[in-house]
C-alpha cells in the first residue's frame, strides 16, 4: 500500500505567553491511499493540531510532514496554499460556508483559483451538489439551509477541486444523530466509491466506527491504532 | 471578472453599513462633481471670453451716458477694427416684477458678427428690425415665458419717459435672437433709433460702445488708448475687455479656486476616514470567513487583492453615481450660472480619486487580513 500522508519525528509546540507548550512530541504516522482514518482523543490531546498539520495549515516545529508526494513542511506560505487549494478538501464543524453566498457559489470557491472555463464550473458544481444530494438547493444561502443540508454544501465544497485527501475537523460535532448518520454515510461513499482518502477527528466513537481504521492520541503521542469496524 | 461574485457578497455582507458608506462616497463625489465642474467652467467661461471686445461705458456707473458722436474717435484710435453701440432701455412687462429691457442696437449690419456672445442674429431677423421701427426680436426663453410670438404688439412700462410724457412703450415681435455667452432669457432687441428719437430725455446719447480690436494681443494699449482719449472730457470712459471683465467677475465673488480646493479636500479627507473605519470594521468581522478562504487555497496576495477589490468597486460606484448626479444637476445650474459644465476630465478625475481613496483605505485593513494565521483565526484567537 502507498501512504499518501507520512509524519516522521514531528513535533509541534506553541507558544503561550512566555511558556512553550508542546502539543505533539516525535510523532510518527503513515495514512494509507484510500484510508478512511479517525483520529480520537480527549480534548487537548493534539488532534487537531494534527490535523492542522496534515492539512497545511500548520507547520511543525520540527520533524518532516510528506502528503501527496510533497514535503510540505518545506513549502513557502504562498506554495503551501496552492498546494492545499489542489491537494486538500476541508470539512469544519460548523460548516464555515459563506454566509451572503448561495450553496452553489460557496461550492464553486475552490475552483475560483483555477483556470477553470465558467461553464465547467457550472457543471462541476452541479455534479457536486447532486453527488451530496443538494441540487435542488444550489440557489439557497446557508441560513437557508439545515445543519445536516450546510455540512453537506461543506463537502461539494470540499470535493469540488477533487483533492487527494478530505481532512475533516468533528464533521458530526454540531449535527443530530440523524443527519451526523448521513454525513457519515457520505464520507463513507466518498471514501469506498470514490477512493479519497479521509481523515477526520472526532469525539464520537459511533462516528469513528465509519472509518476503516482508528487512530487515538493521548499527550501529543500516537496511543492506539487498530482496524475500525467498517475495515 | 470570477472573483467578482465573491467580491459582491464581501460589498453586501452587512447591507445596512455598505449603503451608508456608499451614501457618504455618493455625496462626496456629487460634490467634487459640481464643485470642479463648477471651476471648469468658470476657468472656460474666462478662457472663452473674448480680449479683443472691449467694452465702453460712461466712467460712473449710472453717470452720464457717452455721446453717441464717440463712435467716430472711437473708429479713429489704430488698432480698432469695428465699433458698434447700444443702449438699454429698462423696463416692465404686465407686472411690475417682471422686468424686460430692451437692448437697442444701432441699425448696421455688423451686429450680425460683432458680438454673438451677446447678440447672435441672422440676417433675415435683423432685417425684419430693420424694416419695423418698433420692432423687437425676442429670445425663445422669453417667447415661451411670456406667450409670445412673431407678430404680437407688446406694451413695457417705463421710468424712461416718452417725449409726450408717455411711460407706456410698444413694441412690435417681428423676429427671434440668441446669444451664445448669456442669459437671454430677461432681455429683447430693438431699434436705437426708435428709442433715441421717442425718449424725452438724453437723446443722441449712448452708454455701451463695442470695439473689436484686430490684434487680441493690442487689447490692453488699445484700451488705455480709448480712456485717454476720453480723459479729462465731460464724458470720461471705462474701457474693459471682455475677458478682462470675466475676470474680474470672478475674482468679486473671492477665491473661487482656493474655496473649492478646500471644500474639496475636506470632504474627501472625511471620506478617507470614514471608508477607512468601515474596512478595518470589516475585515475584523471577517476574520473566519478570510481564514476559511486561505484554508480552501486562496493565497496572501488573493485575499489582500480580494479586499481591495471591495473597497474599490465600493468607491467607483459610489463615485459613479455622485458624478451622475452631479451631472444631472448642471443643466438646472447653468440656468443661473451661464456656461458650466462637467467635462470628461473631472469625471476621469473622480474615478481615478475613487480608487485611490480605496486603495489608500483598505491596504492597512487587507494587508492584515492577507497575514492572518489560519489555524488562529480559525479558533478565534
Amino acid at each position: 500500500m502507498t501512504s499518501i500522508i507520512s509524519l516522521t519525528d514531528v513535533s509541534k509546540h506553541y507558544r503561550r505567553g512566555r511558556e512553550s507548550v508542546a502539543v505533539l512530541n516525535g510523532f510518527n504516522l503513515d495514512i494509507f491511499e484510500g484510508d478512511f482514518v479517525a483520529i480520537m482523543g480527549p480534548s487537548g490531546s493534539g488532534k487537531t493540531s494534527l490535523l492542522n498539520l496534515i492539512g497545511g495549515l500548520d507547520v511543525p516545529t520540527s520533524g518532516s510532514i510528506n502528503v501527496a508526494g510533497e514535503r510540505i513542511d518545506r513549502l513557502s506560505r504562498a506554495a503551501l496554499a496552492r498546494w492545499r487549494s489542489r491537494h486538500v478538501g476541508f470539512v469544519f464543524q460548523f460548516y464555515n460556508l459563506m454566509p451572503t453566498l448561495s450553496a452553489e457559489r460557496n461550492v464553486e470557491i475552490p475552483l475560483l483559483l483555477t483556470s477553470v472555463p465558467y461553464a465547467e464550473r457550472k457543471r462541476k458544481v452541479s455534479a457536486a451538489l447532486d453527488l451530496v444530494g443538494l441540487s435542488e438547493r444550489h440557489k439557497h444561502k446557508p441560513n437557508e439551509l439545515s445543519g445536516g443540508q450546510q455540512q453537506r454544501v461543506a463537502i461539494a465544497r470540499a470535493l469540488i477541486a477533487d483533492p487527494t485527501i478530505l481532512v475533516c475537523d468533528e464533521p458530526t460535532g454540531d449535527l443530530d444523530r440523524h443527519s451526523a448518520e448521513e454525513i457519515l454515510e457520505l464520507l463513507q461513499v466518498l471514501n469506498r466509491q470514490y477512493g479519497k482518502t479521509v481523515v477526520m477527528v472526532t469525539h464520537d466513537p459511533r462516528a469513528a466506527e465509519y472509518a476503516t481504521r482508528q487512530l487515538h492520541v493521548d499527550k501529543g503521542q500516537l496511543s492506539d491504532s487498530r482496524l475500525g469496524t467498517a475495515a | 471578472m470570477k472573483f467578482l461574485p465573491l467580491i459582491w457578497s464581501g460589498i453586501w455582507r452587512k447591507p445596512g453599513r455598505t449603503i451608508l458608506t456608499l451614501m457618504q462616497v455618493i455625496v462626496a463625489f456629487a460634490l467634487f462633481g459640481v464643485l470642479q465642474g463648477m471651476k471648469t467652467g468658470v476657468d472656460q467661461a474666462i478662457a472663452d471670453a473674448r480680449a479683443d471686445v472691449l467694452h465702453v461705458t460712461p466712467t460712473a456707473f449710472g453717470g452720464a451716458p457717452l455721446p453717441r458722436a464717440y463712435i467716430e474717435r472711437l473708429k479713429s484710435i489704430p488698432g480698432i477694427e469695428t465699433v458698434g453701440f447700444a443702449d438699454v432701455l429698462a423696463g416692465t412687462y404686465q407686472k411690475p416684477s417682471q422686468f424686460v429691457y430692451v437692448v437697442a442696437i444701432e441699425n448696421s449690419n455688423k451686429w450680425l458678427t460683432l458680438i454673438p456672445e451677446v447678440i447672435h442674429v441672422g440676417p433675415n431677423d435683423l432685417d425684419a428690425l430693420r424694416k419695423t421701427r418698433t420692432g423687437v426680436l425676442v429670445s425663445a426663453d422669453m417667447a415661451k415665458e411670456y406667450g409670445w410670438r412673431i407678430g404680437d404688439r407688446i406694451p413695457l412700462t417705463s421710468t424712461t419717459l416718452q417725449s409726450n410724457g408717455a411711460e407706456t412703450w410698444t413694441f412690435d415681435i417681428v423676429g427671434t435672437f440668441t446669444a451664445r455667452g448669456t442669459e437671454q432669457g430677461t432681455f429683447m432687441v430693438g431699434n436705437y433709433d426708435y428709442l433715441d428719437e421717442a425718449r424725452a430725455i438724453n437723446k443722441g446719447t449712448v452708454r455701451h460702445f463695442y470695439a473689436v480690436v484686430a490684434d487680441p494681443k493690442q487689447a490692453a494699449v488699445v484700451t488705455e488708448a480709448i480712456d485717454n482719449t476720453f480723459a479729462n472730457s465731460s464724458n470720461e470712459t471705462r474701457t474693459v475687455s471682455f475677458k478682462e471683465y470675466a475676470q474680474q467677475q470672478m475674482q468679486s465673488i473671492g477665491d473661487l479656486d482656493f474655496a473649492i480646493r478646500s471644500i474639496v479636500s475636506a470632504v474627501l479627507v472625511a471620506l478617507l476616514f470614514s471608508v477607512a473605519s468601515m474596512m478595518m470594521q470589516t475585515t475584523r468581522e471577517r476574520t473566519p470567513e478570510l481564514a476559511v478562504l486561505k484554508t480552501l487555497g486562496f493565497s496572501d496576495q488573493a485575499v489582500f487583492l480580494l479586499l481591495i477589490g471591495e473597497a474599490v468597486v465600493t468607491c467607483i460606484a459610489g463615485a459613479i453615481i455622485g458624478l451622475g448626479l452631479a451631472m444631472g444637476a448642471f443643466p438646472y445650474a447653468a440656468k443661473f450660472v451661464p456656461g458650466l459644465s462637467m467635462p470628461m476630465v473631472v469625471i476621469g478625475v473622480g474615478v481615478i480619486g475613487s480608487v485611490l481613496i480605496a486603495l489608500l483605505t483598505a491596504s492597512a485593513p487587507a494587508l492584515r487580513a492577507s497575514k492572518l494565521e489560519i489555524v488562529d483565526a480559525l479558533a478565534g484567537r
